[in-house]
Parts: C-alpha cells; sequence; structure tokens
C-alpha cells in the first residue's frame, strides 16, 4: 500500500465535491501518511470468502477465560 | 454525609433523595451553588439553567412527598455533554454551525435518564463536533482542569470530566469514539466508561463515526457508572445496533470481590514510552489488584499499530462523509482544526475504507485469541499526565495530527474493536495531576470491568478527591 501524495488527494477532493487547494492536500498527505504506513500490513491480504459482517459475529462468540 | 450535598456520590445522593434525608432542591442548590463557584475558571458549562433546574427539583420534591417516584434518580441534579438531543432545546454539539440547533426529539440514551427522574442543571461544554481528544474549542473557549487551571481536560467529552472532578454535577454522559470519554476521564481524575459498541443506543446523539461511536457515562466511581449503565443499556427500536438480551445487574457486579481474577498487563506498545509518573503509578495500581487477591500475568496484544491505522482510516472517512454538505456549505463556520481533521477523510478511498472495516472482525477475534487467559486487561490511558493548554494549542499546523496521535496512542486500538473499557482514577504525578488506568474487557462484559474498577476504588481514595478552587 502507497501512501498518496499530495497531488493525488486533490484529485480525490475534487471527485467527492470538497475541493481543496495544494497546500492543504499537502497537508494532508503528511498528516494521514502514518496511517498508510500503518495499515500497508494488512491491506491486500484479507481473504476474498472473509464476510464482511464478520466483526459482529466476533462480538457476539462467547470468549472463555 | 457530607455537609455539602453536591459531594456526595451518585449512588449517595440518589438514596438520600429517596430517602428524604436530604431534598432535591437542596442538592441542586448546592450543586448550582458549585458552578457559581467554578464557573468562571473552569468554563464546563455550555448553558446553566438555575431556574428551571430549582423548578424541577421542587416538583421532584413534590411528587416524592406524595409518595411518587419517578425511578433510580428521581431528583437528581445532572448535566450532559451538549450533544444529546433533548427536544425543544438548543443542542450546539459544541460547534459554530449548530449554535441554535434546537432539538426535535430526545436521545434514547438522555430519555431513559430522565425517565428516571433526573433534573436538568443545562449542558456541558465539548470538543467541536467531538472531533478532538484535548478540550480546545475555538467557538466556545477552551474546558480547563479543576486540578491546574492552565491544564487540558482531555476531550471531546471536556465539559463532563471537568464538571464532575469539580463535583458540579453527580455524572454526565460522554461518548467515546476515539477515547473521548476516557480521556477526560484520565486527565481530571474521575470514572469513565467506554462501552461496548452495540451496548447503549446512539439514537439521539450526535454522530461522528457509525462503526466507532458509543455512548456512555463519567461519574465520581465505578459503582455510579454501573447505575447509569444499567438504566442506559439495552436495545432500542430508534436503534437497530444497539442489541437485545437480558442486561447483567451491573451493581451487583461492583459489590463482589475481585479473588481469583486473572487480569491481563501488555507486554509492549501501551508501556512503552510512559512518563515515569504514569510508569510508577501503573505499576502501584497492579500491586493493589495484587493485593485484593487478583493474579497479574503478561499478555502480548498483536498489532497495536495496524488497529490504530485502521481506527483512523474508519474514523476519518466516517466523519467526513458525515460532515460533506457543510464542508462544503459551511467550511468557514468550522473551527481550523476540526476542519483540517475532516478533510484527512478526503485521503482514504472507499476501497481502503472497506478493507479497515472488513479487518475489524479477525482483528477481534486475534484480541481475543490474546486474551484468552484473562479476565480483563489493564493499562494506560495516555503515557502522560495533562499538558498545558498553550503547549496543546496546535490547531491546523501541519504537525497536529501526530500530537492528536500521541495523546490517543491507547485508546484507538480500543475504539476500532468495539471493546469496552473503564478508565478509574489511580494516582496522583509528584505535581498533583491526576493519571487513570484503563480496565479493558471483552465485548459485552462492562460487569468485569465494574466489578475490578469498584474493588479497585475499595481500596483506595483517588476517587474520592475533590480539587480545591484556586
Amino acid at each position: 500500500m502507497t501512501k498518496p501524495t499530495a497531488k493525488e488527494i486533490k484529485a480525490m477532493a475534487d471527485v467527492t465535491g470538497v475541493p481543496v487547494d495544494a497546500v492543504i492536500a499537502g497537508h494532508i498527505a503528511h498528516s494521514m501518511g502514518p496511517a498508510f504506513e500503518g495499515f500497508a500490513q494488512v491491506a491486500g491480504t484479507l481473504p476474498f470468502d472473509l464476510e464482511p459482517a464478520s466483526f459482529r459475529l466476533v462480538q457476539a462468540a462467547k470468549v472463555f477465560k | 454525609m457530607s455537609t455539602e450535598p453536591a459531594l456526595m456520590s451518585l449512588t449517595a445522593v440518589a438514596k438520600a433523595i429517596a430517602g428524604k434525608t436530604v431534598s432535591s432542591r437542596e442538592v441542586t442548590k448546592s450543586c448550582l451553588d458549585r458552578i457559581a463557584q467554578w464557573q468562571p475558571s473552569l468554563n464546563a458549562f455550555m448553558a446553566i439553567e438555575a431556574d428551571a433546574a430549582l423548578a424541577a427539583a421542587d416538583a421532584a420534591d413534590a411528587a416524592l412527598a406524595k409518595g411518587k417516584v419517578s425511578g433510580a434518580l428521581h431528583g437528581v441534579p445532572l448535566a450532559h455533554k451538549d450533544m444529546y438531543y433533548d427536544a425543544g432545546h438548543v443542542v450546539t454539539c459544541g460547534s459554530k454551525i449548530r449554535r441554535d440547533f434546537v432539538a426535535t426529539t430526545t436521545a434514547t440514551a438522555l430519555q431513559r435518564l430522565k425517565d428516571a427522574g433526573t433534573v436538568r442543571l443545562g449542558t456541558l461544554q465539548m470538543v467541536e463536533f467531538a472531533y478532538g481528544p484535548t478540550g480546545h474549542n475555538p467557538h466556545y473557549g477552551p474546558v480547563h482542569n479543576p486540578w491546574a487551571v492552565d491544564r487540558i481536560t482531555g476531550g471531546s467529552s471536556s465539559g463532563s470530566g471537568s464538571a464532575v472532578a469539580a463535583r458540579l454535577t453527580f455524572a454526565a454522559l460522554g461518548s467515546d469514539t476515539g477515547g473521548s470519554i476516557r480521556l477526560p476521564a484520565h486527565f481530571c481524575g474521575v470514572t469513565g466508561l467506554k462501552t461496548t459498541v452495540g451496548r447503549v443506543s446512539r439514537a439521539g446523539a450526535m454522530p461522528l463515526s457509525q462503526s466507532l461511536d458509543t455512548v456512555g457515562p463519567l461519574a465520581q466511581s465505578a459503582e455510579d457508572c454501573a447505575l447509569l449503565l444499567g438504566l442506559m443499556a439495552g436495545a432500542d427500536p430508534a436503534d437497530p445496533t444497539a442489541i437485545a438480551g437480558p442486561l447483567p445487574d451491573y451493581m451487583a457486579a461492583t459489590r463482589q470481590s475481585i479473588k481469583g481474577l486473572t487480569i491481563g498487563v501488555p507486554t509492549a506498545f501501551y508501556v512503552d514510552d510512559l512518563d515515569p509518573d504514569v510508569a510508577r503509578i501503573l505499576d502501584e495500581t497492579l500491586a493493589v489488584l495484587k493485593r485484593e487477591g487478583a493474579t497479574i500475568v503478561q499478555v502480548e496484544l498483536p498489532e497495536q499499530r495496524q488497529l490504530t491505522a485502521a481506527c483512523q482510516f474508519v474514523l476519518t472517512t466516517e466523519a467526513a462523509a458525515f460532515h460533506r454538505r457543510w464542508m462544503i456549505e459551511r467550511a468557514g463556520d468550522y473551527g481550523a482544526q476540526v476542519l483540517m481533521r475532516l478533510r484527512n477523510g478526503l485521503a482514504v478511498s472507499g476501497v481502503s475504507y472497506l478493507e479497515a472495516m472488513r479487518w475489524r472482525g479477525p482483528a477481534l477475534a486475534a484480541h481475543n485469541a490474546a486474551v484468552a487467559g484473562v479476565d480483563a486487561m489493564i493499562m494506560p490511558v495516555a503515557p502522560v499526565a495533562a499538558p498545558t493548554i498553550a503547549e496543546s494549542d496546535v490547531g491546523n499546523s501541519p504537525d497536529a495530527e501526530a500530537v492528536i496521535q500521541r495523546l490517543t496512542r491507547f485508546t484507538r486500538p480500543i475504539n476500532y474493536l468495539g471493546l469496552p473499557s473503564l478508565s478509574i482514577p489511580t494516582g496522583f504525578t509528584k505535581d498533583g495531576l491526576p493519571v487513570g488506568m484503563q480496565l479493558v474487557g471483552r465485548s459485552f462484559d462492562e460487569a468485569m470491568i465494574l466489578r475490578i474498577g469498584a474493588a479497585f476504588q475499595r481500596a483506595t481514595d483517588f476517587h474520592d478527591r475533590v480539587p480545591k478552587p484556586a
């Protein structure tokens, strides 16, 4: 997973309809960079058949000590 | 009993009013006197409704005289974070955008407390749209910490933490999406309960992130939080994410011993780079729990950095989606920091957001496997005690997000996993600032962390200490 650049973020913001200038796009890239680095080990690794609502299933499962 | 009714605990004052040893008017007047004394230095209240509160207290006393009791909190005055809709009242959400917004519905959690007989004192300050961990607010000013008024309260439930600590209200609703109950509880020296996602209805509570938002109380003690949770929890037709099923007896849980329980302490991440006072207080807390009969074991929790990142993806994206219309139409009415943080959500693609959501199940399963041998975990809420308001006033500087991430480092993984967590006061720094630890339980097992928290509070008096006006 690669961090989006300021230029890419500017394009995404334009598409979303919430345009930002290049300076703000740079701030966003700087702020969100660590999150993209942190999630890199997970991104693109999830199995195809993983139930999207599995969180609720795991929440409801009894966990024994 | 203290001669000043406002200094009583929620549980004690509810009993005293029901037993007619003190009237609702006396209690409400006592709170209003303290509010008048403290508000100029704390800025904890958004609105103070003294006349209406006294009238409601008189009505509660009159009803009680006729044998009519509304519920477990009959005549108890409370104030809550100004994001809970209360029909007919202004709910600012700490913002300029909603400065004049009058709610047409009442939040389910708030309604359940009203049904129990509470008296409305007013509303409490908060971070703009609950999106910030420090307690700064560019529209209404920062809230101050009663233990040292140049220090932050933590956020976003800043007024709730400050007001409960100064004994201006017996308890207050907060909300916790990334740490917003636990951080003010830690910095202000009160008890705060972040509930499991799905435990308490969020209907009528201002949304920030539909996957992470939780409703919970700040109060003096675990026992007080248990009383409030028992009143608020459970299914709600207005919020399909609130789960049905029988509720545990939370008050009974707080009376149980912790002898024989096993409590885990993380081997890494939550114990790294701690301020020396926080590290000392963690050790002292573990020693108390051992003396009370618990066994302490070390537990390796997996993938904390990834959990933090996933939480940020989910929170920023959902917050940006909620606020998209105002970001287009009213960008100038946001504070600079909140607007900057809302814009951060524009960087996350739909695919990345959904990946972060899909990983939530496997991540919780991995956490459950890691904690299979313990009843609960204990860890610091934050690596430091309250910083000063000046040093944490980072506005929308390029490094603001890094400052925010450092403060919320120990809270966000718990939000992503949706787990319950109880922040309890566990000591003071050498400078006299409170420090809290969070007990983290299994999904929907608030009873266990309330039990451990109450046992700790029977053995210590940190939760009973009251700050003095400067």
